[in-house]
């Protein structure tokens, strides 16, 4: 019986931690949720150069566009060659562990790179194009991961009916494999958007600047970023909490709004999927 | 896997692609971050080779960074990098693993998946929301609970700085505990074991090395953390005196080169400097991830677990 009681004791002092955690999260959200008053939901669509924020939003979908629009297919394509085809264990190895160091580069480490690659190297300059090639880097990793467990988790009989019926490989896994994995490869993509939507540190000498006029009109122009425009005014510009509250909170609701959307689809699909019920 | 081997699989491979455009298409995407790899190494580490050659360790044991003196030493910063985040997973390494193996092993079936999903959602909040949180609540907070003038400090920066890393400890390390086989746990149910036993003499043995495999993942993410450790470190680029007093503002390498990048001048020895510092941290957690990655592929049931 005194054993019981010492196990409860045990579990109730693992327990903490995890409570620890709840409470933070909560207080991060109560934070937050304390400035929604002071904000000011009009200034969603004037332009920056009359106090709103509508250029950062603009400009901010404008790199998550472009950036997806670079590591989506790619990305998709690289985890299919590693599930499908990757012949050699060998080279998949050093693939594999190319992809984990990919993720594990500090943000920072990017910036420099893109700023020395693709702004001056390649002569993109500070623009919205380097700022897509940056982050879709930054994307990358985590759409192959993503995409390559839902391609994983569809079992290889689809794909071998498929066969048997005279495709050839690439036929059968567009038709069948990849349409079953479709949900988990799209989860991985809305991940990836969400993991760069708020990213700062890349994009910090590569494509923002803290005012335009407009709408970047080319590819080759800086444009402005929720991010951005948070950090240079907190860190550089001393600008009290109250006025920058509200891009902090938009900048939160579309990260988590994303994020959210990924793991309940996640979750969905899972159920809905009866072959993927094993996992 | 010796290199007779490797070239005559490369030479297969090569064949293959020849006859399938398909598969050639593929095989360049997934190449690709390999190529990234490389020419990130070579571009970082070419534009600091200056700094390299002038400055030799003193990038790194040099005493004093005064930009206008063009000193470079870099000492103090990385004292401050290292200082800010052992303070975080001294922090958040405990809680954790705690809150992993709580999650994977006591909570009820039915809360898991909500509780995984708000870590999820930690997870996922930009570095510069972090940043602002700690610079408008955290840093005034610790400023009145010890009396001091300026709240940014080394200990802010470790708090934050923690609960930014604790979703990828908690992560990687309930991946390794729900990786351990169900038959393990059933076969010592049947001798009895209670459920703590279990934890102890089954789960624990086979995640230990999952479990050091987060931590170091853990500090990789840690040191190369920008945005908001700059916000609310203080950015003083001296060795705190005392050297372990936590209550004073560090300059940690990453705040240096995201404050300083703008007004060094392409080519200029501090520009070089930077990169220097850009690389070394390029290097330090290429390192770490890998050896993280050993660990996990030789673990005994983290076979598979992806990270």
């Amino acid at each position: 019986m005194s054993g019981q009681t010492g196990e409860r004791v045990i579990f109730a002092i693992l327990g903490v931690p995890m409570l620890i955690c709840m409470l933070i999260f909560s207080w991060i959200l109560s934070l937050l949720l304390t400035g929604i008053g002071s904000v000011r939901w009009e200034l969603l669509t004037v332009s920056a150069l009359q106090g709103g924020m509508f250029e950062m939003i603009v400009g901010t979908i404008y790199l998550l566009l472009g950036a997806t629009a670079i590591a989506g297919p790619v990305g998709i394509l690289a985890a299919i060659y590693l599930v499908e085809y990757a012949p050699s264990r060998g080279l998949t190895r050093i693939i594999d562990q190319a992809i984990n160091n990919l993720a594990g580069v500090p943000s920072i480490v990017i910036g420099l790179f893109g700023y020395t690659f693709f702004c001056r190297h390649l002569r993109l300059g500070v623009s919205l194009t380097a700022g897509w090639l940056t982050l879709a880097l930054m994307m990358l990793p985590i759409v192959i991961r993503g995409s390559e467990e839902a391609l994983r988790m569809v079992p290889a009989s689809f794909k071998e009916a498929a066969l048997a019926l005279g495709a050839t490989r690439w036929k059968a896994i567009s038709s069948t494999t990849l349409p079953a994995a479709a949900p988990g490869v799209v989860t991985s993509v809305i991940l990836g958007i969400a993991r760069v939507a708020g990213e700062t540190a890349a994009i910090l000498f590569t494509s923002c600047v803290l005012i335009t006029r407009g709408l970047p009109r080319s590819p080759l122009e800086p444009v402005m970023a929720l991010s951005y425009n948070l950090f240079v005014k907190i860190v550089a510009l001393g600008t009290p909490a109250q006025k920058v509250f509200g891009v902090a909170l938009v900048l939160f609701m579309i990260v988590t709004s994303l994020s959210l959307s990924a793991i309940l689809l996640r979750i969905h699909y899972r159920k809905g999927q009866p072959w993927l019920m094993i996992r | 896997m010796n290199l007779e081997s490797f070239l005559k699989s490369l030479h297969k491979l090569f064949m293959r692609l020849k006859s399938q455009p398909v598969e050639f298409i593929l095989f360049f995407c997934a190449s690709f971050s390999i190529v990234i790899l490389l020419l990130m190494f070579l571009f970082v580490v070419k534009e600091g080779s200056l700094a390299f050659v002038r400055l030799g360790v003193q990038l790194i044991f040099g005493q004093r960074w005064e930009t206008n003196s063009d000193l470079y030493g870099g000492f103090p910063l990385v004292y401050g990098s290292l200082m800010v985040v052992s303070g975080a997973l001294v922090i958040s390494v405990p809680l954790g693993i705690c809150t992993s193996i709580f999650i994977a092993e006591v909570l009820p079936f039915q809360l898991r998946d909500p509780v995984k999903s708000i870590i999820e959602l930690l997870a996922s909040i930009p570095s510069v929301i972090y940043g602002f949180i700690g610079a408008t609540f955290l840093a005034p907070l610790m400023a009145s609970i010890f009396e001091l003038h300026s709240g940014a400090t080394a200990l802010t920066a470790s708090l934050i700085l923690a609960i930014m890393v604790l979703p990828t400890i908690v992560g990687v390390s309930g991946e390794t505990i729900s990786a351990v086989p169900r038959d393990y746990k059933e076969a010592a149910l049947a001798l009895g074991a209670s459920k703590w036993q279990i934890i102890r003499n089954v789960v624990l043995p086979l995640s230990k090395s999952g479990m050091l495999a987060s931590v170091m993942l853990g500090f990789g993410r840690a040191i190369g953390e920008t945005v908001a450790v700059l916000m609310v470190a203080g950015n003083v680029a001296m060795v705190p005196t005392p050297p372990w007093n936590y209550l004073a503002p560090v300059y940690p390498v990453t705040a240096v080169i995201a404050m300083q990048m703008g007004e060094a001048a392409v080519g200029s020895l501090e520009y070089s400097a930077l990169f220097g510092l850009g690389s070394i941290l390029f290097i330090i957690t290429f390192v770490v991830n890998t050896i993280a990655d050993v660990i996990v592929r030789r673990g005994p049931v983290t076979r598979g677990v992806q990270l």
